[in-house]
């Protein structure tokens, strides 16, 4: 693989962020190639959020820089418009919209950001909907759906923006373990579609399976960086060592 | 008139909203938890006729309530003075508003602690008054002290059946002295000042119950 | 004297038609206040020195009674040379009395919006104006229908209090039938019913009209 600039679908270099006087992310430089799949876990408070938050500007960050997709992104409007576009990001919370239907949660971004019309709005949410395997729900509430059918739903709403990278931030800790699994195979289909993917996640079966890299985070810094198979078997880092205990008992 | 023969005259009504108000919830107090807890417990035919009074109190407009009271009863043979009525109608009303306070409070309680008691082998009777109704209770004084300060606000309407009040002094007052800015600003300010202080322990009370959450700004 | 059924029957058409003017001021006056409230509540919710004002504006408000609002109206606005029919200084003293509640609906309802709606709408890259109007309008207004149904029927049934004014909705109307007649119980008690069984089936037609539209998408 050859590392150009142009191959690479984010690049982070030497990000710093604060909180007032804490101090959130520490150097962080990473580089996510195209279609790459990018496990990202640590413990809680590590600042794994934070970091992906800051990939399509729902955070602010003040040192360092952050490529998507060939363009640098700075702390202005257009640059964090034009990110939102490149990326899909799905949350722990679904965060889906209770007051539209599954279809229109869908559909609303298409309108209003991409400007398409409804019918042609509407097809592709559905298609989208196949994808996550939930069609036959698209014109109910949220409210009225599983857990894991909430979730599918935001996948499928993030992907009709088309977007050239998804964000996952811990997409199955809301859920019940039965529910779990069907969220994991429609990321599974994903990540085999050959969608770039950074997932902050837990699910060590699924890092194993799909995961190019795995990135362990521990008190805002990067700690270790590995493929899934050594990660696993011989982590490094005493702190990756004991947080992966942690995750086995 | 100086402003201070404004308010002194506006005092001098202080004493029956007083008055009104502590008589009232002499009405409401007992009112709202007898008929919150029986609304609470009963079923069928009882819940309808305890919900059916508690709604006539609460949903009715409580002026005309006043009026129909004032002069309907003497008609029925019934006479009861001004400020007995003032306090039994106004009372009542906020008493309809405190029961739903205290059903909502009862209805609230986790399930578990109702059956706590009962594997502990405590009597029904016991379980209310021990363990549900203290609970609740709690729960709902923020609500309670927000209808006191309702209350508090409906006493000028007994300036409507010549109770001398405040409303009514300022009214009296108005009367002598054209002056209608001071005397009904200075009326405002009346009230403010004995509800204000109760709002503020409300909330005081409203934090100890639940703890805040952080208000959020959303938009 | 004697409480007379056939003569309290004889004056239900008269008071009944009325009801136009009662329903005529409760339905300015609640949007006179949501409009005010809602002002009060963005101002109050924009911080600073206005924020604060507004804030100690709305606990004023809250802390006074709204006989004294329209007392207020009615006799310090003419004395400034400023003539209004009492109808408009009616509505106008309702409208302010109630903001001071309807702000604080206004409030509860932006505030419950679950946290991450704002993100999830950034996220897919919908700008300001849109967030506002198709996700955080449409949920602050699925979470205010509720209390704002109530407190129309709040509004209505302070409606009567306009009667002070010599408003001719429905308490006025038995007012004038019993100076006519000198019988007060009877035009009294009708008004009295008429206006409870308004506020119950108004009550329950919002309780249908949100169990029928708004269920399927409460969590
Ligand atoms: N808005 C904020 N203000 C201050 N501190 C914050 C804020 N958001 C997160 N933090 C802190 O930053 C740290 C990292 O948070 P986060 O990125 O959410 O961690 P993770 O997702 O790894 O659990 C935590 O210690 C958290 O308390
Ligand atoms: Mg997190």
């Amino acid at each position: 693989m050859h590392d150009t600039a142009h191959d690479l679908a984010v690049q982070i270099t030497a990000l710093q962020k604060w909180y007032g006087a804490f101090h959130v992310l520490k150097d962080i430089s990473l580089s996510v190639s195209r279609g790459a799949r990018i496990v990202i876990c640590g413990p809680s408070g590590s600042g794994k959020s934070t970091l992906i938050r800051c990939l399509n500007g729902l955070e602010n960050y003040q040192q360092g820089t952050v490529i998507l997709g060939g363009t640098r992104l700075g702390d202005n409007a257009r640059d964090t418009s034009l990110a939102r576009r490149q990326t899909g990001m799905v949350f722990q919370n679904f965060n889906l919209f209770p007051h539209l239907t599954v279809l229109s949660n869908c559909t609303l971004a298409l309108r209003r950001v991409g400007g398409m019309a409804r019918g042609e709005a509407e097809s592709l949410a559905l298609h989208h909907l196949e994808r996550v395997r939930i069609p036959e729900q698209a014109y109910k509430y949220p409210a009225q759906l599983s857990g894991g059918q909430q979730q599918r739903v935001a996948i499928a709403r993030a992907l009709c923006m088309n977007p050239r990278l998804m964000l996952f931030d811990e997409p199955t800790s809301a859920l019940d373990p039965e529910m779990i699994k069907e969220v994991l195979e429609v990321m599974t289909g994903l990540a085999h579609d050959g969608m770039t993917m950074i997932c902050v996640t837990h699910e060590m079966g699924f890092a194993r399976e799909v995961a190019d890299e795995v990135v362990f985070m521990d008190q805002g810094s990067i700690v270790e960086q590995a493929a899934p198979a050594t990660f696993f078997s011989t982590p490094n880092h005493p702190r990756a060592r004991s947080f992966l205990n942690t995750l086995l008992h | 008139m100086s402003i201070l023969d404004i308010w002194l005259g506006i005092l001098e009504g202080f004493r029956v909203t007083a008055g009104i108000t502590i008589y009232g919830l002499l009405f409401a107090i007992p009112f709202g938890l007898v008929f919150g807890v029986a609304q609470y417990l009963a079923t069928g035919f009882v819940r309808f006729v305890v919900t059916s009074v508690i709604e006539f109190w609460r949903s009715s407009a409580v002026i005309i309530l006043l009026f129909v009271f004032y002069y309907a009863l003497p008609v029925i043979g019934v006479t009861l003075s001004a400020m007995t009525v003032g306090a039994m109608v106004l009372g009542l009303n906020i008493g309809g508003y405190a029961s739903q306070a205290v059903r909502a409070g009862l209805q609230a309680l986790d399930r578990g602690q109702k059956e706590a008691g009962q594997a502990l082998g405590l009597s029904r009777p016991t379980i209310l008054l021990r363990i549900e109704l203290p609970q609740a209770l709690v729960a709902m004084s923020p609500t309670f002290i927000n209808h006191i300060i309702q209350l508090v606000k409906a006493t000028s309407l007994v300036s409507l059946i010549t109770l001398t009040d405040m409303t009514f002094r300022a009214k009296e007052i108005s009367q002598i002295a054209y002056e209608p800015v001071p005397i009904y600003l200075s009326l405002l300010m009346a009230y403010f000042v004995a509800c204000y202080p109760i709002a503020l322990f409300g909330r005081w009370v409203e934090r100890r119950v639940n703890p805040v959450r952080e208000a959020r700004n959303g938009i | 004297m004697e409480f007379d059924p056939s003569f309290a029957l004889s004056t239900v058409p008269t008071i009944l038609s009325a009801i136009g003017m009662t329903l005529l001021v409760a339905a300015c006056s609640c949007l006179g206040a949501a409009v005010i409230g809602f002002c009060l509540e963005i101002t109050r919710r924009s911080g600073g020195v206005q924020g604060l004002a507004v804030r100690f504006l709305i606990d004023f408000i809250r802390a006074t009674p709204v006989l004294v609002w329209l007392y207020c109206l009615y006799f310090i606005l003419p004395y400034y040379g400023i003539r209004l029919d009492a109808l408009t200084v009616g509505i106008a003293g309702l409208s302010i009395y109630f903001s001071g509640y309807l702000a604080e609906v206004f409030k509860a309802g932006i505030d419950a919006i679950a946290e991450g709606q704002q993100e999830a709408a950034k996220a897919l890259g919908l700008g300001r104006l849109d967030r506002i109007i198709f996700v955080i309008a449409p949920q602050m207004l699925r979470n205010i229908a509720a209390p704002m149904g109530n407190y129309f029927v709040s509004i209505l049934k302070a409606t009567p209090y306009l009667a002070v004014l010599a408003v001719p909705e429905m308490l006025g109307q038995a007012f004038d039938i019993a100076s006519e007649t000198y019988r007060y119980a009877e035009p009294l008690m009708v008004a009295g019913i008429i206006f409870l069984s308004l506020a119950l089936g108004i009550s329950q037609g919002i309780k249908w009209l949100e169990r029928r539209l708004l269920a399927p998408m409460s969590r």
